[in-house]
């Protein structure tokens, strides 16, 4: 299987403590009670027409992620994240969900320029791995 | 519903979310939809009226709960299933406010949603069906039919079980209970219902007439034969025939219908070649159809034919609270209709229209609520309204003693309306049914003269020849007054009118 990746990611430059964090946790990007059930349950077709939705989600949520940054827009920022995170949650790619969350969080003060950078990291270590998932989905039950 | 394939509708704006659960519901074999707004889910849910939606609670446009709020105000019933990333308390004590069914949290398993829908889609099925019992149990109205009484019910019962099917269909009961409005049900809930219904009263046609009515005449097949005509055999192919009276159907054309019934095809009066139309038979009579075979008077083997799915129609003395619930309806039919306030009858007079046994069923109960209306005015009925008939039975309601009817044309106290077809709707779209007027003042016996048997050893007068007698003598007793010589003899007015110009037409004849 070959997930096709429209999103090109750049070095990770700055990065604020807080995302620091949540990429020390040292965890996989995705939830393997997650995306390993959907995989195991399902027939491999269905589990990889659910990653192409997921993989043009991304690359259209980015986008206008990137876009509301770039133009300061906040509401349109949160909207975003907010959709990212939602698809994020439903294949399990627990890491990309929970730096969409704090996008959305209004109490939130990460620079919303770091929340995009991190959002194309974390995209992309979810695809990856769920891509591996999807050529070897783990047993049923 | 549950068990088999349902239409599911998946309001969700994340379309990764959307996909992951239409792969999770995809080995159950329902038919899937994705809205992804609220208003498209209620636009969906509109037009396609799913059996069960996953309803996402944050939606691009409005809440999934405003959604579901929206949807049922648009009568949309189906079986909402709340789908929230939040598993909070207070969204799951709103979602079943709002009328979810069932909550479920984000993320989650393929056994989770499977198992929750469909216990929402059983659910649903098990509302929707005990819902359907509870209305069949509790309807006052089947295709103009006033009545809830059991007696109604299982009417309804018969007419809904036999509507699909083929077969004949033979109603009996009193005068008055509605036969023509029950075999025009059959009809109405019919595969049929777009072809004609054509009623015919075989005792109201002279014999020498009814196979031409029946089968149509080609031209110059008799004397006043002038045109083809099509019989209503003809003219109801592909839909139902109504025979009224069968009873009085005579021997020799009794034959001629047999023939009919058994085979499908007819011959025409004077027609050379014999014709095949596809008519279902309904047939009826206030007669024991039986009784009449054991009598001679009806064909055994026609009987069979014919009595194959058998109704009764229940004596409006039977039916329990319809008599109040066909008496409103009159009432408010008549009070718009007369341009008068009556809204209600007081509850003495309930009491005695529920106590009176009705002989003449439903028609009479429509012709004495007339009478009130016409002739007083209120805002309810008062028991002083009501014609002393009513007030003179003291209450008992029993079935009326039968009586023949040259007895009840004698006799003067007991007065039991002669034999009566049903009446026209008495409302537009809402027909009722219908029985013999009742006779308010004067009671023919004391308008008439005494009528007494004849003496030992004279012949008796053929009863169609008294019956023409005494029409025309209540009609002399009303100087022609012909709606006041109806009431008299408890009979509708059409009737004294068709059976003038029968008469007339037999003076034309017998004078040429």
């Amino acid at each position: 299987m070959t997930i096709q990746m429209p999103i090109r990611f750049a070095l990770r430059q700055s990065v604020d403590p807080l995302v620091r964090q949540c990429d020390s946790l040292e965890v996989s990007a995705i939830d393997p009670d997650i995306a390993g059930q959907l995989a195991s349950e399902l027939p491999r077709e269905d589990f990889v027409r659910i990653l192409r939705t997921f993989e043009d989600g991304l690359g259209r949520l980015a986008v206008m992620l990137e876009a509301a940054v770039g133009k300061g827009d906040l509401d349109g920022y949160r909207r975003a994240a907010h959709s990212l995170a939602g698809a994020a949650a439903a294949v399990g790619a627990r890491r990309l969900e929970h730096v969409a969350r704090l996008g959305m969080d209004h109490r939130n003060t990460v620079d919303p320029r770091t929340i995009a950078l991190h959002v194309r990291h974390e995209a992309h270590a979810a695809l990856t791995e769920l891509a591996a998932l999807a050529e070897n989905p783990p047993g049923p039950g | 519903m549950a068990g088999a394939a349902a239409r599911v509708l998946i309001v969700e704006d994340t379309p990764t979310q959307a996909e992951v659960a239409r792969a999770l519901l995809r080995d159950l074999g329902h038919e899937i939809r994705v809205a992804e707004t609220g208003a498209a889910a209620v636009e969906i849910g509109q037009a396609w009226r799913p059996d069960a939606v996953l309803m996402d609670i944050e939606l691009p446009d409005f809440s999934g709960f405003e959604a579901m709020r929206r949807l049922r105000a648009e009568g949309v019933e189906s079986a909402i299933i709340v789908v929230t990333a939040h598993g909070s308390v207070n969204h799951a004590v709103e979602a079943m406010r709002e009328g979810a069914v069932d909550f479920i949290v984000k993320p989650y398993a393929k056994t989770r949603l499977t198992v929750t829908l469909q216990n929402a889609l059983e659910k649903r099925a098990l509302v929707t069906e005990l819902r359907e019992v509870k209305a069949q149990l509790a309807r006052d109205r089947f295709f103009g039919f006033i009545g809830g009484s059991p007696a109604m019910q299982a009417v309804y019962r018969t007419i809904e079980s036999v509507s699909a099917s083929k077969a004949n269909v033979f109603i009996t009961g009193e005068s008055g209970t509605g036969k023509e409005l029950a075999a025009e049900a059959v009809h109405r809930a019919s595969p049929r219902r777009a072809k004609p219904f054509v009623a015919l009263n075989c005792g109201a046609i002279p014999r020498d007439l009814l196979e031409s009515e029946i089968f149509g005449h080609v031209k110059g097949a008799f004397t006043g034969a002038t045109d083809n005509r099509l019989g209503a055999a003809k003219l109801a192919d592909g839909g139902t025939l109504f025979l009224d009276e069968i009873g009085e159907m005579p021997l020799d054309m009794q034959v001629k219908l047999l023939r009919f019934v058994q085979t499908g095809t007819f011959q025409a009066v004077g027609a050379s070649k014999p014709e095949k139309v596809d008519v279902r038979i309904v047939s009826a009579t206030n007669r024991d159809p039986w009784a009449e075979v054991e009598a001679g008077r009806f064909r055994e083997d026609l009987y069979y034919r014919l009595y194959v799915v058998p109704v009764e129609m229940p004596p409006l003395r039977d039916r329990g609270d319809d008599v109040l619930l066909v008496a409103r309806h009159f009432l408010g039919a008549f009070a718009k209709e007369e341009g008068k306030r009556f809204r209600g009858f007081a509850r003495d007079a309930e009491a005695a229209l529920a106590t009176y046994a009705w002989p003449g069923n439903v028609r009479q109960l429509q012709n004495v609520v007339r009478n009130i209306v016409v002739l007083h005015d209120g805002d309810r009925v008062e028991r002083a309204m009501l014609p002393p008939m009513l007030l003179r039975s003291g209450g008992a309601r029993s079935a009326p003693t039968p009586a023949p009817i040259v007895a009840a044309i004698a006799a003067s106290a007991s007065f039991e309306p002669p034999v009566e077809r049903p009446t026209a709707p008495a409302s537009p779209g809402l027909v009722v049914a219908a029985s013999p007027e009742a006779p308010p003042e004067p009671r023919v016996a004391e308008a008439l003269p005494a009528w007494a048997p004849p003496a030992s050893g004279e012949p008796f007068q053929p009863l169609a020849e008294v019956e023409r007698r005494y029409i025309l003598a209540a009609l002399d007793h009303t100087s022609q007054d012909i709606p006041r010589a109806a009431s008299m003899l408890g009979i509708n007015p059409s009737t004294i009118y068709r059976k003038l110009q029968a008469w007339r037409a037999e003076e034309a004849r017998a004078g040429r």
